[in-house]
């Protein structure tokens, strides 16, 4: 139903339709907020990552195809790929390296983790089935990465586990994962 | 080249979604979905496994210069900002003693003895004085035409050819929504048409301005405006 109107929004916004623009930024915009700011862990930046991101969206809203993906997925998407993308791009010269680690490091533990937060998902239902499958070790290193962008060494670090062990937990994860997911 | 093998690409496509590639790897990743398509087509597939997760996560609103951004950047008609939008004005309602407004809220609610279910409520202030000056209330979520209730406080008078019209306000940066014109009586019932009980439950706010004989002839307030309050679930 709801998914039924976004679908809507976005093919009026493919037709040019401003004003269905501005109900479906009303509409989506603080959920694909939470993903940029999970990731980017900066207001600053998650504030340019959704920027960036429904200047995308109008531009391309013609290309979403509802055959291929869900209008919320398709959108989740750009604005994962934007901040992921400014996560990850060489910035050891302006010092925000640092300032990202250190954010890392203080990854809050009062909020609500990512396993918490799989939990909670209610149209992840069948994905979070799945998830519980797998070992301790893939589903903490599966949804660490997910939900904070962190990177193999990233996830190395914080969970002060060798770098190759981490890289086969996600490996096996995700093999298991689609196996499940896929009902292979 | 190595996006040949299936099971590379399928490994490939699912740690580009689940974001643990380095800033290298995803940029020749890039570059090779722009040509091929198995691999859009493999990236497609683990987006739909993956991000519905996305869903979980409590929403943020993002701060308001982030649309004024994109607007700015899209060329887009700045959304009319009227005095709907007016900070200086929503402060002004502010400024009724809060106090006041509970005991008015209360008052209301106990002046109708027979309603049971949630109302909404909306205290209006007058913008010249910050006194409240009319209250307008209704059952959210019933089906059918909605009675709203309108009382207008004190006793006040309309200049003549003048028509008073009440508005509703979707939010601040939406236009106000016309719906009708009210007297000066003390005790007003007003019926809304059912299209409009979505936008009715969720508005923000109501205003009322004054307005030529027959209401606004441009479907957005033309007249200075009276009274506005923001509503309130009691």
């Amino acid at each position: 139903m709801e998914q039924d109107e976004i679908q809507d929004l976005l093919a009026r916004c493919a037709l040019g339709e401003e004003k269905a623009f501005s109900v479906l930024y009303r509409r989506c915009a603080p959920k694909l907020f939470a993903v940029a700011v999970r990731i980017t862990r900066r207001h600053d930046w998650a504030e340019d990552v959704l920027q960036e991101s429904f200047v995308n969206i109008w531009h391309h809203a013609s290309g979403y195809n509802p055959a291929r993906s869900a209008p919320m997925t398709w959108m989740t998407a750009i604005v994962r790929n934007r901040a992921l993308d400014l996560l990850r791009r060489p910035r050891q010269a302006d010092g925000s390296e640092e300032e990202y680690q250190a954010a890392l490091a203080a990854l809050p533990d009062d909020t609500p983790g990512p396993e918490e937060l799989l939990q909670r998902s209610h149209d992840a239902h069948r994905l979070s089935e799945c998830l519980r499958q797998l070992s301790e070790d893939q589903q903490r290193s599966i949804s660490m990465a997910f939900f904070y962008g962190m990177s193999h060494a990233e996830l190395a670090a914080r969970m002060d586990k060798p770098l190759g062990s981490v890289k086969t937990w996600i490996r096996r994860g995700l093999d298991r994962l689609r196996a499940c997911l896929d009902g292979i | 080249m190595q996006y040949r093998n299936e099971e590379l690409r399928n490994r490939l496509a699912a740690e580009y979604v689940l974001g643990t590639l380095s800033w290298r790897a995803r940029r020749r990743f890039d570059i090779a979905l722009k040509e091929n398509p198995l691999l859009r087509r493999a990236v497609a597939e683990w987006e739909n496994r993956l991000l519905p997760l996305a869903g979980s996560l409590p929403e943020q609103t993002p701060p308001t210069r982030v649309w004024r951004a994109i607007q700015g950047r899209l060329g887009h008609a700045e959304t009319r900002r009227g005095w709907w939008d007016s900070l200086a004005l929503w402060r002004a309602t502010a400024a009724i003693a809060t106090a006041a407004l509970f005991a008015l809220a209360i008052a209301l609610l106990q002046s109708e003895p027979e309603v049971l279910p949630p109302r909404m409520v909306v205290v209006m202030a007058d913008l010249q004085t910050s006194n409240p000056a009319m209250t307008v209330s209704w059952t959210p979520g019933e089906d059918g035409e909605r009675l709203m209730q309108i009382r207008v406080i004190g006793h006040a008078e309309m200049d003549p050819d003048t028509e008073w019209e009440l508005w509703m306000l979707p939010d601040p940066e939406q236009p106000p929504v016309s719906l009708g014109l009210i007297s000066t009586h003390e005790l007003q019932t007003m019926r809304v048409p059912p299209e409009l009980n979505r936008a009715l439950d969720a508005a923000w706010g109501m205003a009322m301005s004054v307005e030529p004989k027959g209401g606004s002839p441009t479907g957005v307030p033309t007249g200075p405006v009276l009274y506005m309050g923001q509503c309130v679930k009691a």
